[in-house]
């Protein structure tokens, strides 16, 4: 053990170029964006040191309260429902049913195709006038059902999520290269002693794939709190800013010229997400020491 | 311990470097060159109507030059993107040579400080007389002009005759009793009466529908009047009305541009507003709508009728610069842009609308809508501008946050109101 | 293999393909929809999104080609989207590598502290790393998206890459170590090969996001040289209108590299692992 313990030059080799890197496009930029927030700065004037003004100012402001509720929203349709969904579509790929390598290329697919054109597709989709939904409900019947999806404040932040959702690729890719290294011995020792697929998912595939999930779902809450980009292209944030979000504020204080204000978003955004990310990877680790204790 | 002074060192280079990003970027090369090189970030590039003039343009004007002078294009395609490209520049210390900015109270700023170059004095002269009236002084903030005017907007009120006479109207009304009228025979021939839109980063048709109603009763100077002036709820209650029994497009509350100038140019709707860019574009993808198209007035309940809707879009900066040749330079190149004549070649070819004054070459075939928008740019009875003209752009983005909200049946006229002066920090 | 089906399997078979169906048809809808799209005119794609066009437009394609010098821009895309995917994937397994293999004081503040990146809004960063891209004397050229794309990427990729590190038995290593194994061997000759899934899998990501990234592509440089495709797509964006299906034409023509690469090169490399895990 004493020469897998005292390598420091070879921690410190492998960690440097890493963190270099890393200071110079993070920790550095982001000492920045806090210097900032705490300035009155329009980008064009010398910067005035305000102290917590833009703090306050952001938290009177109910519409970033909204943002926030929204992110939160967001974090956990995403860990919740998209990654379980792509979970459970790992789980059934990696058995190489009839068709798999198509499937599993065709599902990533939206990821390649740029949000631009995925965002005017469901744009189309949702519409009141020509959207395929409405249609839809046209000719089997139920007109009484049609909306203006992106144009009611009930419908709208389900709609622009949904979407979002169905797309499952980004976290099946990931998934399905950690249950694809399960060794097939495993299973086979499974199927001997007669256990059927349920059970040998439960018991074999998802404890082995458990550190992966976690990464996963790690990711989904950060995409859902810094989540920006299908909201600004599909609603901007309307109507009556109900879907408003984090990173829309920020890009519209951006916009303005706020850049104080725009960077205490920022700031707000990492240290919650921090804050949360920490809780779970806590949380997960304590499960982790308690179940190895047991054994 | 050796460990410790690393990490000690690598702290301080990490505490000390932010300092050095806050204050560094600010340091600008001037090479000693023969050739003054101005580079110029443009958004005129790709499929934007004026794309193809403004590089000849600077194809002539560089051949022109040649040895002395060279304007180095740098095409900077997506509206937003270049936005961001011309504000992150300028925050970081590196204003671009040569720019093109949206004239709005945000972009105004740029004033701040002595970033440009101020042409207050070289407007004085003859150069100055070029410009229709207005259009420097619209320019103007505290005595200084720092920016040239450039591209103007126009955006009256678009209407289809053969929907109106489908319905049975042969001529747009001229009241505002025959404007209601209208819209309902429209209605009952099955033809929804207007375009409008909550969308968008500005909820352009239905801001530009509410900066006319403005004007019609607030008159010309009616965006010097504070929001708490009755004038805004009088005009919103209108809007609202416009959103209300059918009048608009059931899609309209959260649309963006694209939806409400297809449905215009789908027929599907008979009025709509729009500058004259669109020209080009519906006359390709709708020849029957274009062909269709006539422009008007809003006939209003206000004092003031025959009024339209016109700002100025873009103007042309430059870099300040301590060095005379590079001033002399940038100067030399806005007095081309700005020629009459090659104003003229750029008008004609984009159906763009210009600060510039200029005559119509005798014998060139004016496309008839761009006729039409020059006519009546000079029959309006005044020109008052829009709201974005006066309003920050996160302002003018909860004008479609409010709108949706009133729309939604959320919020009256009132609150409304409310909502745009709480953004306003009126 | 041939066991016979209990009905209740049967039930089970169906529900499964239902499922994959549905997933199936959500997530080919777009490429399809993006595909017949860019066949029509932009009339008809704002008035009837669904329907086929009347007349197949080919001269989308041409405009899309001719507007935005997509040719010049491949080679610079491929260019910048291999190198930061290379930089990126090597800067990331090494730090991975030490962060779930080596037991020492700060390690979890140091991964912690790299995680973390993934929820830096990145547009926050404009005005930082123009200065910064400055400094480094790196403005307008292809570097300076290669060296960004790579170092925005490392949070994430270190975070997938240390997973598939961490599951890794230890075994394995504890008895190469007692044979002799360097630590630098240990990194190439074990954990390098052993996490190939997650090195391919974050590989494919950054190249991705390369290969899609706009906001810093248009900020970092500025002659046609150094520009990426992109830009070339926002072309057909300009201030009031959108040329939508020309737009559509050359998205498609982009992103048939991306599909290339996602089916080519990361199929045959997980097949290749995975036949290798059956046999070992």
């Amino acid at each position: 053990m004493k020469q897998l313990n005292k390598n420091w030059k070879g921690i410190g080799l492998f960690l440097l170029p890493a963190g270099v890197l890393y200071s110079l496009f993070f920790i550095i930029p982001l000492g920045f964006v806090f210097y900032v927030s705490l300035q009155s700065w329009n980008g064009i004037s010398a910067m005035e040191f305000i102290g917590l003004t833009n703090y306050r100012n952001l938290f009177q402001n109910p519409t970033f309260i909204l943002g926030i509720r929204n992110n939160f929203i967001w974090a956990m349709a995403l860990a919740f429902i998209q990654v379980p969904l792509a979970a459970l579509i790992a789980m059934i790929l990696t058995r190489k049913p009839r068709g798999w390598r198509f499937l599993r290329t065709v599902y990533f697919l939206p990821n390649v195709i740029s949000q631009v054109a995925i965002a005017m597709l469901w744009i189309s989709i949702y519409n009141a006038e020509y959207g395929a939904i409405n249609q839809f409900l046209t000719m089997i019947g139920l007109e009484d059902l049609t909306q203006n999806w992106l144009g009611q404040i009930e419908t709208a932040l389900p709609a622009v999520i949904i979407q979002q959702v169905l797309y499952i690729g980004y976290f099946m890719i990931i998934l399905l290269a950690a249950t694809m290294s399960i060794p097939e011995s495993f299973y086979e020792a499974a199927q001997l002693d007669g256990a059927n697929v349920f059970q040998q998912d439960w018991y074999i595939t998802l404890p082995m794939i458990k550190s992966i999930m976690v990464v996963c779902m790690t990711l989904a809450i950060s995409y859902g709190l810094r989540h920006f980009e299908a909201t600004f292209l599909m609603t901007n944030g309307g109507p009556a800013n109900s879907t408003m979000v984090m990173g829309l504020h920020l890009y519209r204080r951006t916009s303005s010229l706020d850049y104080g204000q725009a960077n205490a978003v920022g700031t707000t955004l990492i240290l919650v997400g921090g804050t949360i990310i920490v809780v779970i990877r806590r949380l997960f680790s304590r499960r982790d020491k308690a179940a190895d204790a047991v054994q | 311990m050796r460990l410790n002074k690393t990490v000690a060192i690598l702290l301080g280079v990490l505490l000390l470097a932010p300092a050095l990003l806050i204050a560094g970027g600010g340091q600008q090369a001037a090479p000693e060159q023969r050739e003054i090189v101005l580079n110029w970030p443009t958004i005129w590039v790709g499929q934007d109507a004026k794309a193809t003039v403004v590089e000849q343009l600077v194809n002539e004007f560089n051949q022109a030059n040649a040895g002395q002078i060279r304007i180095n294009m740098q095409p900077s395609p997506d509206y937003d993107g270049y936005r961001d490209l011309i504000n992150t520049s300028i925050a970081a210390g590196q204003v671009p040579d040569l720019f093109v900015f949206n004239v709005d109270p945000t972009q105004f700023q740029y004033y701040d400080g002595d970033l440009l170059m101020d042409f207050t004095d070289d407007l004085k002269g003859p150069w100055g007389n070029r410009f229709v009236d207005g259009a420097i002084q619209a320019s103007t903030r505290n005595g200084r002009v720092k920016s040239v005017p450039f591209e103007s907007a126009l955006t009256p009120i678009w209407y289809n005759t053969a929907l109106f006479e489908r319905a049975g109207i042969s001529q747009f009304p001229t009241t505002n009793a025959g404007f209601w009228e209208a819209a309902e025979k429209l209605k009952a021939a099955g033809i929804v009466p207007m375009s409008h839109m909550t969308g968008g980063t500005n909820a352009w048709t239905s801001m530009l529908w509410y900066s006319h109603i403005v004007a019609n009763i607030g008159g010309p100077d009616v965006w010097s009047k504070p929001l708490s002036d009755p004038v805004f709820v009088q005009a919103a209650e209108i809007l609202l009305r416009m959103y209300q029994d059918g009048n608009t497009t059931r899609d309209a509350v959260g649309a963006d541009a694209g939806v409400s100038g297809g449905h215009y140019q789908a027929q599907n709707t008979a009025m709509f507003i729009n500058g004259p860019w669109y020209i080009g574009n519906i006359r390709t993808n709708s020849p029957e709508a274009y062909a269709n198209t006539r422009l008007a007035a809003f006939p209003g309940p206000g004092n003031y009728q025959g009024g339209q809707i016109g700002f100025l879009l873009s103007n042309l900066a430059a870099a300040n610069t301590n060095d005379p040749a590079r001033r002399a330079a940038v100067i030399k190149f806005m007095q081309w842009m700005t020629e009459p004549a090659n104003v003229a070649r750029l008008s004609l070819d984009s159906g763009a609308l210009f600060t510039i004054r200029f005559d119509i070459p005798p014998g060139t075939e004016v496309d008839p809508l761009q006729q039409m928008f020059l006519e009546i740019n000079s029959s309006a009875t005044f020109i008052a501008e829009h709201f974005q003209a006066n309003f920050p752009a996160d302002v003018v983005a909860e004008f479609g946050q409010a709108l949706g909200s009133m729309a939604l049946g959320r919020s009256t006229p009132q609150q409304f109101i409310a909502q745009i002066r709480a953004a306003a920090g009126q | 293999m041939s066991i016979p089906k209990t009905p209740s399997q049967h039930l089970l078979t169906t529900l499964k393909w239902i499922f994959l169906g549905t997933f199936l048809f959500v997530t080919f809808v777009p490429l399809i929809w993006l595909v017949i799209s860019s066949f029509k005119t932009n009339f008809e794609f704002q008035t009837q999104p669904f329907s086929l066009p009347a007349q197949w437009q080919f001269q989308n394609y041409v405009n899309a080609v001719r507007t935005s010098q997509l040719h010049i821009l491949f080679f610079n895309s491929v260019f910048v989207a291999v190198l930061a995917t290379g930089l990126n994937i090597l800067v990331s397994s090494m730090a991975a590598f030490v962060l779930s293999r080596e037991q020492f004081k700060y390690r979890n503040i140091i991964l912690n502290t790299m995680v973390a990146g993934v929820l830096v809004p990145i547009i926050s960063l404009m005005v930082p790393y123009f200065r910064l891209i400055r400094i480094l004397q790196l403005y307008d050229t292809l570097f300076a998206l290669v060296v960004v794309y790579s170092a925005v990427n490392i949070p994430i990729s270190v975070f997938l890459i240390h997973g598939f590190m961490t599951g890794i038995p230890k075994e394995l290593e504890e008895s190469a170590s007692m044979d002799g194994c360097s630590f630098v061997q240990r990194f190439t000759k074990i954990i390098f090969p052993l996490s190939q899934m997650g090195l391919v899998t974050s590989g494919t990501f950054v190249f991705l996001y390369s290969w899609n990234e706009f906001i810093y592509a248009l900020l970092m440089t500025s002659s046609i040289s150094a520009r990426t495709l992109q830009l070339g797509i926002r072309f057909f964006r300009s201030q009031f209108l959108t040329d939508f299906t020309s737009m559509y034409a050359a998205i498609v023509i982009t992103i048939i590299p991306s599909i290339l690469v996602y089916v080519f090169f990361h199929e045959k490399i997980i097949q290749g692992l995975t036949s290798g895990a059956v046999k070992g």
